[in-house]
């Protein structure tokens, strides 16, 4: 594919330590767009292999407001079945930008290895004195001996490599969505982490034209309902938790925005002092980074303090645990108190609820922000597809209804120069069903 | 068109060079003593259509490396860096090829090479009659840059009142009557001091872009009026020698100029063999020798890129280097990988095979740098080794890759190229 792509697939196959490349097939964006609907074609091609398959969007990483997901396909170690974990973040840019629109990961090595993806090269390394580290560790250790900060770890802690239900796929330091437990099924191929980093390029079948319709619906996006919004405590509140907002609120230190996203649904919590001194301590990444409404929802129905909840999302981090699955598996179990959930997470295991289709949840069900239609479990189903096929983030897309079929399918047109039609959107839409 | 669309970084498309074009065969010096800026006549020549260049150290003018050139350029640096590498047997050589009817282009380091001087080791040379115009004994306060305000130069300095773009004037000649711009890094204004020797351009006004490091009167004083271009003749040959960079690529009227120069001096004849012993690889060699450096370049890149704003600075002789210096050698690379990869064949100088271990190097030691600075170690010594074996390679590649245009064998195609 000429635009909005490196053309590039990597095949890699752990077992035998090879890396091959195959170009971006023909016709296979008409048909499956991108992100999930290739992810699931290229899991299917290689499912032999038990892969896991990294894809970005049509449009993550450009100009498009909202362009932040990656997408992250394989089994669910949880479920049994075939899902799709959201990349947020500055995750899924750094993939579209590594220099490969895909990558298949398939096999198992035979000793612990990690990934470097980096402007169209992958290599596997020895990962044998990361294995044991807890996320922060390893994803440090990657960054200091790659030198540079900016590298994207997707990465597995402790608790996936102890065979934890409940373990995630990490983005960093934080949780990125995963409610499936891939980090378990990272781990189960021995790989501990992928990192990633690209200085290329997109080309633009029209760039002038792209950069104008993107900038005009920036625009309509920003008058939304959510304007004059950030973090996780509006967001409670625009879902008519008002509640979950103020128990959140007296923690809340700052927000962040995942990649072109307007929307900054990421809220640091900080706990070792007052948030509202606002000057930031000589620490890499202070206070404790929530991105997942359902986790502190359910956390606080444990009877938790905000900052018990503080204390456990933190620690979840650190063991690279889904704190979602957590709370949930916490309550299963009749758990009450902060001091008992943190003794056990090392070993807490449990089914989580709520997983009813291949695509993690962006948000729990009500509508956001007064917007009807996102109460609507059809309309909130299709959006959440269009979300995984285009590279859009998952919860803007149930916040920003500008962002519409027609708009994205006339996009398709000025950024790769294919005409697509609603038929096809509706056929790629129905395959990640 | 190309949009990168992440951390505000523009492209540019770059055309292949057109292959084998005959123009003149180009020497460019990227020995000791050389900056980042020679680089740029290898940005500019392939823009010109110019693809037939070779990049020699000084050990190779010196010892017969100019046999079978047309032409010679020397960029930026520091000028007694560059003599003394040079040394007697390079200052003879360098006589032999002009007088013999080679073009020389100097640009402002390789302008101060040739002027008239008692200075060691520049006295070697002395092959145009002309002088300093911007030496000075006092110095006043620089406003902004100290670290590229002067040069010391015997018992004076060498005195740099501005950077940047400032606009020139033909005096005709090649460059011919009218305006254009290019820019200053240090270049000299100079002093006609003999018979035969022409100025063709000068210093006629300051820009938008020019920025001073001295007051602007007393810049206008050092500048304004005096030679920015001179041509000088040696027997059947011609120097060339240019104060501002007008090699730069991104300065197009003065390429432009620069072009009719070469055209003016494009032999007739036809080209005579390579005599550097060109080697052809294999496809997998290739493909294996190209990923290789495909990935230490990317590796370096990465952590050149992360280094970029830190401020750190090293004086290596009598010029200033910064981190972001790092990039512009592994960008050289980088925008022409694609080029490579995409070539029917690949051709090969002696001493490529050493590229990816070089560059594996090059990879350590900017990450071992960027280490050191974060524990606020002192890193001269590794930047001074960085630079050489960016040189190294940068000179190992190009050759590669103008040794494959030349012979026709690149591919149609966009290259891509982050400035």
């Amino acid at each position: 594919m000429e635009y909005l792509a490196s053309d590039r697939i990597a095949i890699i196959d752990l077992a035998s330590g090879e890396v091959n490349e195959e170009p971006y097939p023909d016709g296979l964006c008409q048909e499956k767009i991108g992100g999930a609907g290739v992810n699931l074609a290229l899991y299917q091609q290689h499912q032999d292999g038990e892969p896991i398959v990294l894809g970005a969007g049509l449009f993550t990483g450009s100009m498009v407001p909202g362009s932040d997901l990656g997408v992250v396909t394989a089994k669910s170690p949880l479920t049994g079945t075939v899902c799709h974990a959201p990349l947020t973040q500055y995750a899924g840019m750094e993939l579209k930008y590594s220099g490969f629109d895909y990558i298949v990961i398939k096999g198992a090595a035979a000793s612990p290895k990690y990934l470097w993806v980096h402007d169209g090269i992958a290599d596997l390394e020895d990962a044998a004195d990361l294995w044991g580290q807890d996320v922060w560790a390893a994803c440090e250790a990657v960054r200091a001996n790659m030198g540079d900060e900016l590298i994207q770890v997707l990465g597995a802690g402790p608790a996936a490599e102890q065979g934890s239900d409940l373990a995630a796929l990490m983005i960093n330091y934080w949780p990125s969505g995963d409610r499936f437990g891939l980090g378990r099924a990272l781990a189960a191929k021995n790989l501990k982490l992928i990192a990633l980093r690209g200085l290329g390029l997109l080309e633009i079948a029209e760039p002038e034209d792209f950069a104008a319709q993107c900038l005009e619906l920036l625009g309509a996006v920003k008058g939304g309902a959510w304007a004059g919004k950030k973090g996780l405590a509006d967001l409670a509140a625009g879902l008519g938790q008002q509640a979950l907002a103020d128990w959140l609120a007296p923690l809340v230190h700052r927000h962040r925005a995942s990649f072109n996203t307007p929307f900054a649904a990421n809220t640091f919590l900080f706990l070792e002092a007052d948030p509202s001194q606002l000057s930031e301590p000589p620490a890499p990444e202070p206070g404790v980074l929530v991105g997942d409404l359902a986790a502190l929802a359910g956390l606080q129905g444990l009877g938790l303090s905000a900052a018990e909840a503080g204390q456990v999302l933190g620690q979840c981090a650190h063991l690279g645990l889904d704190p979602a699955g957590v709370a949930a598996a916490a309550a299963a179990a009749g758990v009450k108190d902060a001091a008992g959930l943190m003794a056990g997470l090392a070993t807490i295991k449990g089914p989580v609820p709520g997983l009813s289709g291949p695509l993690a949840p962006a948000a729990p069900a009500g509508a956001l922000f007064g917007l009807a239609q996102s109460a609507d479990p059809a309309w909130r189903a299709r959006r959440q597809a269009l979300a995984y096929l285009f590279g859009l983030d998952p919860l803007f897309m149930l916040m920003a209804p500008e962002l519409s079929e027609e708009k994205l399918l006339e996009l398709v047109g000025l950024g790769i120069g294919l005409e697509i039609g609603p038929e096809a959107l509706d056929a790629a839409v129905a395959g990640i069903g | 068109m190309q949009a990168r669309q992440a951390y505000g970084e523009q492209a540019q498309e770059q055309a292949a060079p057109r292959p084998a074009a005959r123009g003149p065969r180009l020497g460019v010096y990227c020995g000791a003593g050389s900056s980042h800026s020679w680089l740029w006549l290898a940005d500019t020549c392939e823009a010109l259509g110019l693809g037939d260049l070779r990049f020699l150290e000084a050990g190779e003018v010196a010892s017969g490396g100019l046999s079978g050139l047309d032409a010679l350029a020397v960029s930026g640096g520091d000028t007694f860096a560059m003599a003394g590498a040079l040394g007697p047997a390079g200052a003879a050589a360098l006589r032999r090829f002009i007088a013999g009817g080679g073009l020389y282009l100097g640009f402002c380091a390789g302008a101060y090479l040739l002027l008239r001087s008692s200075k060691e080791p520049l006295n070697l040379f002395n092959l145009v009659e002309a002088t300093i115009a911007n030496l000075s004994r006092r110095l006043p306060q620089p406003l902004i840059m100290p670290e590229k305000f002067a040069t010391p130069y015997g018992c004076d300095y060498v005195f740099h009142p501005v950077r940047e773009a400032l606009i020139l004037r033909g005096q005709g000649g090649p460059l011919g009557e009218g305006e254009f711009s290019a820019p200053l890094y240090g270049g000299p204004a100079m002093q006609p001091a003999g018979p035969g020797v022409e100025v063709l351009a000068t210093y006629q006004d300051f820009s938008q872009a020019t920025r001073f490091l001295a007051p602007r009167e007393l810049a206008a004083q050092t500048l304004l009026g005096r030679a920015a271009v001179l041509r000088g003749r040696l027997g059947a040959g011609v120097m060339y020698l240019f104060g501002p960079h007008c090699e730069h690529p991104r300065f197009a009227q003065a390429n432009r100029r620069l072009a009719a120069i070469l055209a003016e001096h494009t032999p007739s004849q036809a080209l005579a063999p390579d005599g550097r012993g060109l080697a052809e690889l294999g496809p997998a060699q290739a493909r294996r020798l190209l990923s290789e450096v495909r990935r230490q370049v990317s590796n370096s890149r990465i952590v050149a890129l992360a280094l970029e704003d830190h401020p750190a600075r090293w004086r290596m002789g009598g010029k200033v280097y910064e981190p972001a210096k790092l990039r512009v050698f592994l960008e050289a690379l980088w925008s022409r990988t694609g080029a490579l990869e995409r070539a029917r064949r690949l051709l090969v100088p002696a001493g490529a095979a050493e590229l990816p271990a070089l560059l594996a190097g090059v990879t350590e030691s900017i990450r071992a740098l960027r280490r050191e600075l974060e524990e606020g170690q002192e890193t001269t010594e590794r930047a001074a080794g960085l630079f050489k074996d960016l040189r190294r390679a940068a000179a190992l590649y190009l050759n590669m890759y103008f040794a494959t245009a030349a012979a026709g064998a690149l591919r149609p195609g966009r290259a891509r190229r982050l400035h």
